[in-house]
């Protein structure tokens, strides 16, 4: 069997090689990191996921199937490692279920900066601008967002990680768009 | 002409629709200026989120995370030195607690090369010369030790406390040589 780069540094990581597991934990971090930050909106939070994460992933190394990708393995680890400690921050995760809440509601509810002026916003803010709305979006979006934008996931994969079926991966993704496009046009965002 | 939903849109953009209907979709497309308005700003978005905005994760992670896992263990130079250092301080303290000196071999070796010449002799005498001084200062130090180790006890409390002493000692002298030798090795 061919293995890919990170294949590489994982049988290296099991015979002992802590400079392997080093560079996987480097190649990760920040995809990881910018993932769970934006699903718990908590940068201290965020940091000690982020740890436990690489110290799950090294611990159960041993069971990684070599005929699978590793980050998508990984991904999964890190989606479950997330859900779990939001399912014990019950009032996060009631977002989770919150299909009556309108876009609209739920970004007036939160601390979104709607300054003037978005109009003459180049497109590096726009982007930027995106991002923002992203991370105020229900849960139940955003995780997928992420999975889809960050972690550059297909559908079958998300469908994989978050055990969702892949027509309702699908549907939530566009219900999500729609969200940000209704946003993006009531701002001015989109000509 | 009604305009096509969002969702068809959408599909249309990221290419999974089939041949049939992406025709369909794109044929629709130009001619109606609402969809084409529709279909531009989805693209917009979409490219926005093609390039997500990624947050700089703490120096600290990665650090923190390699010490959790890899806390730092003694290394087997380390060891090997704590061992040896501890060896060298036991023996000592042996040779000056039971008063070996008068029964020792050196001084067996320079009765017999006393009164005589040649390359072997001067050897034995040079080595003899470097005891005797060796043997003054462990007297001095066997001195020291009587006086303030009357008892069995104290003299093991004297061997563990040597013995640490003797590991710190080892870990901070010694390791940094091992280092360097292996960093040349490699």
């Amino acid at each position: 069997m061919i293995l890919d780069e990170d294949q590489v540094l994982i049988k290296k990581t099991l015979r002992g090689n802590r400079r392997a597991f080093e560079e996987l934990v480097r190649k990760y971090e920040k995809k990881i990191f910018s993932f769970v930050v934006r699903m718990v909106r908590n940068e201290d939070t965020a940091v000690d996921l982020t740890q436990d994460f690489f110290f799950k992933i090294f611990t159960v190394l041993d069971k990684y199937n070599f005929e699978y990708k590793f980050s998508t393995w990984a991904y999964r680890i890190c989606y479950n490692l997330v859900i779990d400690h939001l399912r014990k921050n019950q009032a996060q995760v009631d977002s989770l279920d919150d299909e009556s809440v309108s876009s609209r509601d739920l970004l007036d509810s939160e601390n979104v900066n709607r300054e003037d002026g978005f109009r003459a916003l180049a497109r590096e803010e726009t982007r930027d601008y995106v991002w923002r709305i992203v991370d105020q979006i229900p849960l139940k979006f955003r995780e997928l967002i992420l999975l889809r934008y960050i972690q550059d996931l297909k559908y079958e994969e998300i469908a994989d990680i978050t055990s969702l079926p892949v027509g309702t991966v699908k549907n939530r993704i566009f219900k999500a768009k729609e969200i940000l496009k209704q946003e993006m046009e009531k701002d001015g965002m989109l000509a | 002409m009604a305009c096509l939903p969002d969702d068809k849109i959408l599909a249309y953009g990221e290419g999974s629709l089939g041949a049939i209907e992406a025709a369909q979709v794109r044929d629709h497309l130009l001619l109606c200026p609402a969809c084409q308005r529709t279909a531009e700003r989805y693209r917009e978005m979409e490219r926005a989120l093609a390039r997500p905005v990624l947050s700089e994760p703490p120096a600290a992670i990665v650090p923190r995370v390699m010490a959790r896992l890899y806390p730092a263990l003694p290394r087997v130079t380390s060891i090997a030195a704590l061992i040896a250092a501890s060896a060298v301080f036991l023996i000592t303290w042996i040779y000056i607690y039971f008063d070996f000196s008068s029964s020792s071999l050196i001084q067996a070796l320079r009765l017999t090369t006393d009164g005589t010449s040649g390359w072997l002799a001067n050897i034995i005498k040079a080595i003899t010369a470097v005891y005797n001084g060796a043997q003054a200062a462990t007297k001095a130090g066997s001195a020291v030790l009587r006086m303030l180790l009357p008892t069995p006890l104290g003299a093991i409390a004297a061997v563990l406390a040597l013995l640490a002493v003797s590991a710190l000692l080892a870990n901070f002298l010694l390791r940094p040589l091992f280092r360097k030798a292996r960093t040349r090795k490699t």
